[in-house]
């Protein structure tokens, strides 16, 4: 009993040990595909000639037409009328 | 005769003194201790030299395809950004206990003048030769093993634009569809 009682301290022991054992910023050592942050393109500096501009405008406009294929279904008029008729039911309460 | 008895000496004391070195452990391997200022230049400069006549054959496709950026910026972000930095950054784990330190090639080349890079159709030649066979005890991989040579001049071409990204464009270039 003694010698499970060690055996299960020293185990334990070493779980938490190793579980502690981070690198100094464990976000750097996590790869995510991140989607292009388009908001950020600035527009009045970009030369149209240069491949770099037209690169990240190609990949700009591919995202966005993905996004709006992703969301087929949503109807904008409907979403406002809808948004009217919360803040009405809110009121009456 | 006396001659040809030298010589054999000479072999002889020359592959005991390699053994020597080779079985005692007296050469410190670790990447946290540098190499004196001697080796550490003769291994660069036969670095140097080799990629400088390997490449020296290559011909360079043209890289200005605003498509090859897009390519290579997600393999670059991949593959390669994890010790070379990217715009903003500047160092990383990797690129800290790396020995010797793998460049960062999001600062111009004029920064790290520690070798030529020649021309800008050697420079392109030298990296796609670099990329595809690696470089052996750097940490270097040998992406041509698992990457066509398309692929790879993409990443050529993304590296050519680096040092002049700002991280905005960078993180738009480099992000997944």
């Amino acid at each position: 009993m003694k010698t499970l009682t060690k055996i299960a301290l020293a185990m334990i022991s070493t779980l938490t040990l190793s579980l502690a054992a981070n690198a100094h910023d464990p976000s750097m050592h996590v790869k995510k595909a991140k989607k292009a942050n388009c908001s950020k393109m600035d527009h009045s500096n970009m030369d149209m000639n240069d491949p770099v501009a037209i690169a990240m405008m190609k990949k700009c406009m591919k995202q966005a037409e993905a996004d709006k294929k992703a969301m087929p279904g949503m109807a904008h008029s409907k979403m406002k009328k809808a948004e009217k008729k919360d803040a009405h039911n809110e009121h009456d309460h | 005769m006396k001659i040809v008895k030298l010589i054999l000496l000479l072999a002889v004391l020359g592959i005991g003194g390699g053994a020597t070195v080779m079985y005692s452990g007296i050469i410190n391997v670790a990447a946290d201790e540098p190499h004196s200022d001697l080796v550490y230049w003769l291994l660069a400069e036969t670095r140097e030299n080799s990629i400088k006549i390997a490449a020296q054959n290559i011909e360079v496709p043209d890289l200005s395809d605003p498509e090859l950026l897009l390519t290579g910026g997600a393999d670059y972000e991949f593959m390669c950004a994890t010790c070379h930095l990217k715009p903003g950054q500047s160092e990383s784990d990797m690129s800290l206990g790396l020995y010797p330190a793998p460049p960062n090639l999001a600062v111009s080349n004029d920064n790290h003048k520690d070798h030529e890079h020649g021309d800008a159709k050697q420079a392109a030649g030298q990296s796609f030769w670099v990329i595809k066979h690696g470089i052996k005890a750097s940490g270097m991989p040998a992406w041509g093993k698992t990457h066509d040579d398309q692929r790879i001049w993409a990443m050529v071409a993304f590296i050519k634009r680096l040092p002049k990204l700002t991280p905005e464009q960078y993180q738009i270039l480099t992000a997944i569809d």
